[in-house]
């Protein structure tokens, strides 16, 4: 994303533009361990924020507090300026309208490939099956993995589950899409297919929070890096400042350590 | 029961034998089928002594009316066990529900229920229905004196052998289904049991087994199963080794039958790609024991 239009982002959302996900304040616990700490954060349409940082930083945490997958302290999380609500059928509506992609797919394995995805539409949104399956046809097509519709999980490679786990997510019309490190489980010829429909998801405008360990797609894809550290958001930048010129210690440690490698 | 594509369990809990394992394998072979062939023949002449085998004992076979008495018997074997099935199931289930419920009474009370009914021997449930029930004045038919006891001493394991399958399903999958927006029992009924059922079939249908077996106490409750007709013959005939033999060949003929749909509904779910998870099938076999 260009500068310029980095500013008119920043411009509209001084002014006027509700963010997609805001975090306030939040605090979260793990027993003792405190692993979100006062973390802030918004989140503006059609933008592509990736949280990077050392295992056990909170990074997977804080996505999964976004949709209540983990529960919060303290804070308050709102999406589209609505705070999240607690339980019930609220939040499960809440939850329809945030995708979600696991590092480890979690396709639905009694259910083929097609199912997987319509299951929501059909299910949570009450859409006519036909209707359903015709789009879910089509997301599936752009995934990659029309071919397969009929297959279960089991049958495909995880690069296909991961993609078919993001046609899943996007048949519900999601606001935004969390992805809790996508291509982790993944074997290192897949992780690409899986990135690329990443990539071209972002460039349709969609938004997205992404927990990765990918740092060449943070770098091309990403509009903001959020860096975590021991629960803190430490550095928050546009990418090429991030990984040109890492403000912290720890976040440059954090860089030289993965490029040892 | 793990006979997946890498061969059966022999294969991961032995190396494969050596020539001298060969050779022992080989004599301890020849010297057991000998044994066993002197046991068995003195058990026969033993038979053959004392008159057992003789042809009067055995001609109430050639009649047509002998086979069909049985063949009664055997039908109110299966109703009885059919409906006992039915019933330990559904109940299986509610107290399987219960025991994963939210709410600490309720965990509390299936837990007791189940803990209750799996401790308590079958019979003593029998001797409740017939003789304890109709002094209460619950006045039942011995059909369901007999299959009312047989499921609730089966329901509680029922209800276990479900929850281990409840519990082998990946944690994940309910996020998967809670992040599509389904609530707590939505994703339950929809996603959550369907791939537990799976996962247990072979345990329940071992349990199935033991519901067939436990029905043979119809005879306490004067129900005509199999067994009491078996009685029947033999009290009119006096042929007691010919008729419990036969009625022991169609006992093992029901439940090798019913372990070999289980099996083959444990290879269709692994070919559809459902396959049990990995410590659910040794886990199978547990349930089905106790």
């Amino acid at each position: 994303m260009s500068e310029a239009r980095k500013e008119i982002l920043k411009n509209e959302s001084g002014n006027t533009e509700i963010p997609v996900i805001e975090l306030r304040n939040v605090n979260k616990y793990f027993g003792q361990s405190h692993v979100l700490k006062d973390i802030s954060l918004k989140i503006r349409k059609g933008e592509v924020v990736v949280v990077i940082g050392p295992s056990g930083s909170g990074k997977s945490t804080l996505c999964r507090t976004i949709n209540r997958l983990e529960t919060i302290e303290s804070g308050e999380i709102l999406i589209d300026g609505v705070p999240v609500p607690m339980e019930g059928k609220a939040l499960a509506a809440l939850r329809s309208q945030i995708g979600m992609v696991f590092q480890s797919f979690n396709l639905f394995a009694h259910k083929n490939v097609l199912d997987n995805v319509i299951l929501g539409p059909v299910d949570v949104l009450h859409r006519h099956r036909k209707q359903a399956k015709e789009e879910a046809l089509q997301l599936l097509a752009r995934v990659g993995v029309a071919d397969k519709a009929a297959k279960v999980p089991a049958q495909l490679s995880g690069g296909q589950q991961q993609r078919v786990a993001i046609a899943r997510a996007l048949a519900m019309h999601p606001k935004a899409i969390l992805f809790d490190e996508p291509t982790s489980a993944l074997d290192p010829e897949m992780i690409g297919e899986v990135l690329e429909v990443m990539t071209s998801l972002a460039k349709d405008g969609m938004t997205m929070v992404v927990v990765t360990h990918e740092m060449n797609f943070a770098r091309r894809v990403a509009d903001r890096v959020l860096f975590l550290d021991g629960g803190s958001i430490i550095e928050e930048n546009t990418p090429e400042a991030f990984f040109t010129h890492p403000q912290t210690q720890r976040a440059q440690d954090f860089l030289n350590s993965i490029k040892e490698h | 029961m793990i006979d997946n594509k890498n061969g059966d369990i022999r294969q991961f809990l032995f190396e494969e034998p050596g020539e001298r394992t060969k050779r022992t394998i080989r004599i301890a072979t020849a010297v057991s089928l000998v044994l066993l062939a002197a046991v068995l023949g003195a058990v026969i002449w033993q038979f053959y002594r004392t008159g057992q085998l003789d042809a009067k004992y055995w001609r109430i076979f050639i009649r047509w009316t002998t086979w069909r008495f049985l063949a009664r018997g055997l039908a109110g074997t299966l109703e009885a066990a059919a409906m006992a099935g039915v019933m330990a199931f559904a109940a299986g289930f509610c107290l399987m529900y219960g025991r994963i419920s939210r709410f600490r009474w309720l965990r509390a009370l299936c837990t007791a229920l189940i803990e209750f009914t799996r401790g308590v021997p079958t019979l003593l449930f029998i001797y409740f229905f017939f003789l304890v029930a109709p002094q209460l004045g619950i006045k039942l038919a011995a059909f369901w004196k007999i299959s009312i006891p047989v499921a609730i001493s089966a329901c509680g394991v029922v209800a276990e052998v479900l929850r281990s399958g409840v519990n082998a399903v990946p944690r994940g999958q309910r996020e998967a289904a809670m992040a599509i927006g389904m609530r707590d029992s939505h994703a339950f009924f929809k996603v959550i049991f369907p791939q537990a059922f799976r996962y247990v079939v072979p345990a329940l249908i071992s349990e199935l087994v033991i519901v067939v077996k436990d029905t043979t106490f119809a005879y306490v409750v004067n129900f005509p199963d199999l067994m009491q007709n078996a009685r029947v013959l033999i009290s009119n005939y006096d042929a007691l080794l010919s008729t419990y033999l036969v009625v022991a060949v169609i006992y093992i003929l029901i439940n090798y039958l019913l372990n070999k749909a289980s099996d083959a509904a444990a290879r269709r779910m692994r070919n559809t790609g459902t396959a049990a998870a990995p410590e659910m099938q040794t886990g199978a076999g547990e349930g089905a024991g106790v």
